[in-house]
């Protein structure tokens, strides 16, 4: 049994010497909002370039799933609020210094422009679809019209929105491991790279998944350099950062980690994937799905070891 | 993903060989590289489309990595000792009660053990990823039971099941298998090693011999 001595005037149940206070609801959340960030980015991307045509699942049936995944990600964010019903107080109490308030207005723009989105496409991807009401069609026309013009701002807030999901973290510096501004880029990267997961598996097309494989390809060793610098900055921090990268370099999340993060989750699937680059016959469900997890392990790691650092000695 | 099958009319037109549509899409565009792929499948191809690396070669990796294994984790390889925690620890999570009362589960899981959080475990993932990406070399990656012309793929998978339970059983019995009691127990002399492969080896020529029909 660990025991360990401490000394403090400040002893707050759930708050110090430990945070306690977010559970699976916030990973979950932060997995979510990084995927569906990243499937509208791309969406948004291939459009403003005019490849909406060669990249249909990119650009129509990804963001399908996409305002699906955002209200699931809200649910998650309401579950773990303690006075549920007073969520609505996120949109009247203005606070700039408040992430979840900056939290709460990304999603309120983003959701909507992905709903609008997957709308304007519903016709394409459903042939049978029929709005039914003489206004929704007007909408839908006018929505297909200005495409283009949507696609900006829905590109601009999906980098918000995958930025935002790190920097939930980071905004919360009295925990050292969260103490880094790098968390709000790797979590783009990483949700970005979950998000060419999920578009390799929806494309039917060889050409499309080829174009994905190689962005992704590029995520991943963006995301690998990004988390060696992760712990750069942290080894040569303070005595609180050191230590909260030993949890990750010898300690308690070393082996979960670098098994399920680094190796099978981004490694092993960059193999994988150069492999498919060269003409190998890869079944391109197995990276997938092991990048998906590994984004997903990643982020319970860090929300969980994050509560557990701290400056307090 | 589509399958194509192509005939190799200049050399041997009898081997047949699969490739994706993509390197199908490839010929078109690359004729090159598509010819390298083509000659490396080929020269590794078997009557039955199937391709491994050379058996000795295998044999002298798989001596490396097993002195690998000792030097850098300080343990031998091993297998059905991953099986085995998988076990317990889903007897544990299932049944703790059976656990605790259970002289041989109680040795690997209940109380503060992690059976889990073991070194065989993570060893078996990694085995895992090597094969996969060794079967993306060779263009094996396919889902299929390998078997006799003379029988069924149930019959295959009725004797492997069978065949495999017994190994189980017997390699708890021997406390490790061929890769953890044979092969890393001579690789330091131990003599319970070379037990273990003789009676392993020489089990299987006899077995071999008596159910030889569902091979050849």
């Amino acid at each position: 049994m660990k025991e360990e001595l401490f000394v403090s005037g400040r002893n707050i149940p759930n708050i110090d010497p430990y945070l306690n206070i977010w559970h699976w609801q916030i990973p979950g959340y932060l997995f979510l909002g990084g995927l569906a960030a990243g499937i509208l980015f791309f969406a948004s991307f291939f459009t403003i370039m005019g490849k909406e045509n060669k990249m249909e699942a990119t650009v129509k049936k990804a963001p399908m799933i996409v305002p699906f995944v955002l209200m699931l990600g809200l649910f998650f964010l309401f579950l773990d609020l303690k006075h549920k019903l007073y969520f609505w107080q996120l949109y009247t109490t203005i606070r700039l210094e408040s992430p979840m308030g900056w939290g709460s207005w990304v999603l309120m723009i983003i959701t909507p422009i992905s709903i609008l989105w997957s709308a304007s496409y519903m016709k394409e991807v459903f042939p049978k679809w029929d709005w039914k009401f003489k206004i929704l069609n007007t909408i839908e026309a006018w929505l297909i019209k200005n495409r283009k013009i949507i696609a900006w701002p829905m590109a601009i807030y999906a980098v918000i929105l995958g930025i935002y999901t790190g920097i939930l973290l980071s905004a919360f510096n009295a925990r050292p491991l969260w103490n880094t501004s790098i968390l709000g880029p790797l979590f783009l990267v990483s949700g970005m790279s979950t998000a060419a997961a999920v578009i390799m598996l929806m494309s039917k097309d060889h050409k499309e998944r080829k174009i994905m494989g190689r962005i992704d390809i590029l995520l991943i060793i963006v995301e690998l350099f990004f988390i060696i610098h992760l712990f750069m900055g942290f080894l040569a921090g303070s005595e609180a950062q050191i230590n909260a990268a030993n949890l990750f370099l010898g300690g308690k999340f070393t082996t979960p980690f670098f098994a399920f993060v680094v190796i099978l989750g981004l490694i092993f699937p960059l193999i994988i994937e150069i492999f498919e680059l060269k003409g190998f016959k890869v079944p391109i469900i197995v990276p997938a799905v092991l990048i998906l997890l590994g984004g997903l392990i990643f982020r319970f790691l860090m929300v969980e070891a994050g509560q557990i650092t701290r400056y307090l000695y | 993903m589509k399958l194509v099958k192509l005939q190799d009319t200049s050399t041997d037109a009898g081997c047949g060989f699969r490739v994706t549509g993509f390197i199908s899409q490839l010929e078109t565009r690359n004729k090159k590289h598509f010819q390298t792929i083509k000659n490396r499948t080929m020269k590794n191809s078997k009557y039955d489309g199937s391709f491994y690396l050379n058996p000795y070669l295998g044999g002298v990796i798989l001596g490396t990595v097993l002195l690998l294994s000792f030097y850098i984790s300080g343990r031998g390889l091993g297998a059905s000792g991953a099986v085995k925690n998988t076990v317990a620890a889903t007897v544990n999570a299932v049944a703790p009660q059976h656990v605790q009362n259970s002289a041989y589960y109680c040795q690997f899981a209940g109380g503060d053990k992690t059976p889990m959080n073991n070194w065989l475990i993570y060893e078996v993932l990694g085995v895992l990823a090597g094969a996969f990406i060794s079967g993306i070399i060779f263009n094996r990656l396919k889902l299929k039971v390998e078997h006799s012309p003379k029988i069924t793929s149930r019959r295959r998978l009725i004797f492997a099941l069978a065949g495999g339970l017994v190994f189980g059983f017997g390699a708890q019995l021997a406390r490790g298998c061929t890769s953890g009691a044979a092969l890393s127990g001579m690789a330091v002399l131990s003599l319970g090693g070379y037990i273990t492969m003789v009676a392993i080896f020489g089990t299987a020529f006899v077995v071999a011999w008596i159910l030889r029909k569902n091979w050849i």
